[in-house]
């Protein structure tokens, strides 16, 4: 496999964000119960992960380690601010919706996770698109939570009516304990998979060890 | 790799750098979409103004706003502590008050645009400018079917509209001085009632004093 179709690969699936690395599950609690903010969340974060993760491998040979983390939340937080800003010249609306939530994608793991995981290691390119990877593999999943939960707690799709007037909103669907349960159980399914593509590729022909379990985490 | 990479010198150097440059883009972003930023506030505001007025909504083409807010609107150069800012406009013949408030929500203020009789016994229109409510819960207070209930609410004797708990699609009935809360954003709602209460005393003392 190319490194470049690992990295996409790991990202979305068998180093996921949410389901392996369990990063960023701050936001996932937060912004999944629409889908709307759900999607700026995600487009936020894969942008601040993957311009973060390019800037800091081009300067990572610079970087002195005593100062490596402060060097990485600056430029994280760098990117950070240029989405609120953005979104505050250009797409105002959305930008009233999210609210702090824009500033909070500093907070998210991933961003900082992605920048001392790969990017520390890490050519530029590869690093951007791992950035982007990881991004969309966080992406994925919330928007999976974000679909469910919008659908149950408002009977709605993006804002549009689903159910008809004699639909019941499931109010807990709305509030932070139903992403829990749907984290949870998104979790174990993707284990269950895992396992289960594990024990398939293991039984009818067992060569080379560690190929097919999860790929560890880089250094 | 340099070997002096980890002597203080470089680290002092290096840190000042980095945070210098990109502190500098940052201010250059933010001075670049200033103009932006303040022409889309302004934009909200007056959009706020009209719409509370029943004036403007959203098939409103956005060029006429401007247009629509300086031949319609008055600006108060008088008006109540509690009030940050007030306007009158008349509406079929009939003069109608509205103020821009500013109060604590749950995260942060809420700013809002209230528009009601003069003696501020029956809400006109009610916008929700500037929040900090949580996403998707309390945030929610922005959207058009919370907002839209305050349509031609009648205040109660007391002087305010009670946000409760109600089926969270909306409070149908304009008679009964009651609209229907933010289903799991019962603190914000507490906090929009206080507002508006506040909003109804400011009318009203503007009212008072024509």
């Amino acid at each position: 496999m190319s490194p470049a179709r690992k990295v996409l690969r790991e990202g979305l699936w068998s180093n996921n964000p949410i389901f392996v690395q369990v990063l960023g599950i701050c936001s996932t609690l937060a912004v999944t119960n629409n889908l709307s903010n759900t999607l700026v969340m995600v487009l936020g974060v894969t942008f601040a992960t993957a311009m973060g993760s390019w800037t800091l491998s081009l300067l990572k040979d610079l970087i002195p380690r005593k100062v490596r983390m402060i060097v990485q939340v600056l430029v994280l937080s760098f990117y950070v601010i240029i989405v609120d800003i953005l979104l505050k010249a250009y797409q105002p609306a959305i930008s009233k919706q999210l609210g702090p939530y824009v500033g909070l994608i500093i907070t998210n793991c991933i961003l900082m996770g992605r920048a001392e995981a790969f990017a520390a290691a890490n050519k530029p390119g590869l690093s951007f698109l791992d950035g982007v990877a990881n991004g969309l593999g966080y992406g994925w999943v919330l928007i999976s939570i974000a679909f469910v939960r919008e659908l149950l707690g408002f009977g709605t799709f993006f804002g549009l009516k689903v159910f008809g007037e004699g639909f019941t909103p499931w109010t807990i669907m709305v509030m932070a304990p139903s992403a829990f349960f749907l984290v949870a159980l998104a979790l174990w399914a993707a284990n269950i998979l895992k396992a289960k593509a594990e024990a398939a590729a293991k039984a009818p022909k067992p060569k080379a060890p560690g190929a097919a379990s999860p790929a560890p985490a880089k250094q | 790799m340099k070997p002096k990479k980890d002597s203080l010198g470089y680290v002092v150097v290096f840190t000042f750098i980095v945070c210098v440059a990109f502190v500098l883009l940052l201010s250059v972003a933010n001075q670049v979409t200033l103009p932006r930023v303040e022409a889309n506030q302004n934009y909200a505001s007056h959009y706020a103004v009209l719409a509370a007025f029943g004036l403007a909504d959203s098939s409103t083409a956005k060029s006429e706003i401007e247009e629509l807010y300086l031949s319609k609107v008055k600006e108060l150069p008088a008006r109540p502590i509690s009030a940050a800012s007030a306007y009158s406009a008349e509406i079929d013949g009939t003069p109608y008050l509205a103020v821009k408030i500013t109060n604590p929500g749950l995260w942060g203020p809420i700013t809002a645009i209230l528009a009601a009789d003069p003696p501020a016994e029956r809400i006109l229109g009610f916008e929700i400018l500037e929040q900090q409510e949580t996403p998707g819960l309390g945030g929610r207070i922005g959207e058009a079917w919370f907002t839209e209930q305050f349509k031609g609410e009648k205040v109660s004797a007391e002087g305010r509209v009670i946000v409760a708990q109600g089926t969270g699609k909306g409070d149908p009935d304009p008679e009964n001085s009651r609209v229907d809360a933010v289903t799991g954003a019962s603190r914000t709602s507490d906090f929009v009632q206080i507002l508006v209460a506040k909003a109804l005393a400011a009318v009203k003392e503007i009212g008072g004093s024509l």
